[in-house]
């Protein structure tokens, strides 16, 4: 059995290893939900794999139109990016947001699990 | 599957938002009651580890992709439900606010999604099939299956209720899409189980007396 510390340590590097590496594996294609979207509007064929980046781009104007929720928010790392950093700035990104998640997480969980 | 704001109206969005705030009180309580000191680091280790690994996109036919959810994952290793409405609100907030991947206004539908049904669906699932295999994997893997599966489901009706989708349309494209990806969520839950109860067997002995 592995001791209490290396499997932390071996945790929290198995996450980093992850993180660093996820833009370089990760595919651009939509996920399923913008997948179904982008057919459902007719920016692509459901099974077929084709996107039309104009139909698409009106198919995210016209659902503006449907819902009514024109909420935007301009986050400081859009889709895990950071400027003109390309590649190696999402894998920066991502790794602040794991760490800034184990810290999060850390920090409220023992303060909570405390307080029981 | 994480929903963008523009897809949900404002008034359905503050509904889901009240829902989802009910279960984070209840997750919050779960915690105060059930977390012990040394379980922290664990929590903190697969809040970080779902965080990172919902950054790999995985290609699937169709040109589309999909990421591992990780709630089925969190639930059966920490031993509640709860344990994923927990860790995955977090990720929500930290992808939401940080990353603009999820909306802010529909954040309380994504909560309701991927750790609310994600996490009960992966818990009792797998509690459920234990006994019929008597071993962790193959249930660890159907649970996740069923969470991603069950979840995009739950998605595509929301998504019907909003306008946004037409519910037989929406029901197949999320239903097709996620059968695929749900063999990842199933191949990872599996794999992250067995190399935690590898690592660490005292860990997986979970105080509702699913062993592993």
């Amino acid at each position: 059995m592995m001791d209490r510390r290396t499997f932390i340590f071996a945790g929290i590097a198995v996450a980093l290893v992850i993180a660093a590496a996820a833009p370089f594996i990760a595919s651009g294609n939509p996920d399923g939900l913008e997948s179904a979207f982008f057919g459902i509007f007719g920016a692509k064929e459901i099974q077929g794999s084709d996107l039309d980046d104009h139909a698409a781009e009106s198919a995210e104007e016209a659902v503006i139109g449907i819902t009514g929720n024109e909420f935007s928010f301009a986050s400081p790392f859009p889709d895990y990016s950071m400027e003109g950093l390309e590649k190696f700035g999402e894998a920066a990104a991502i790794i602040i947001g794991t760490l800034l998640v184990l810290g999060i997480a850390f920090g409220l969980t023992r303060v909570v699990a405390r307080e029981g | 599957m994480h929903i963008p704001d523009a897809f949900i109206p404002l008034p359905q969005a503050a509904v889901y938002w009240i829902i989802a705030l009910v279960f984070i009180a209840l997750s919050l309580r779960w915690a105060r009651k059930e977390m012990k000191e040394e379980k922290v680091p664990l929590v903190a280790i697969l809040a970080a580890g779902i965080f990172a690994i919902q950054a790999i996109n995985v290609p699937i036919p169709w040109g589309t992709s999909g990421h591992m959810m990780g709630a089925a994952l969190a639930a059966i290793v920490l031993g509640s439900p709860f344990a994923a409405v927990f860790i995955l609100t977090l990720v929500l907030i930290v992808q939401g606010v940080l990353f603009g991947d999820g909306g802010i206004t529909v954040m309380g539908a994504n909560i309701i999604n991927m750790g609310v049904i994600g996490g009960f669906v992966g818990y009792y699932s797998y509690r459920g099939l234990y006994p019929l295999f008597k071993s962790p994997y193959a249930p660890a893997f159907i649970a996740g299956w069923l969470s991603l599966f069950v979840a995009a489901l739950v998605t595509a009706v929301e998504m019907a209720v909003a306008g946004t989708f037409p519910l037989g349309l929406g029901l197949f494209s999320m239903g097709l899409y996620h059968a695929v990806i749900g063999i990842i969520e199933g191949a990872i839950t599996a794999v992250a189980i067995y190399l935690i109860a590898t690592a660490r067997p005292d860990i997986m002995a979970d105080p509702a007396g699913v062993p592993a």
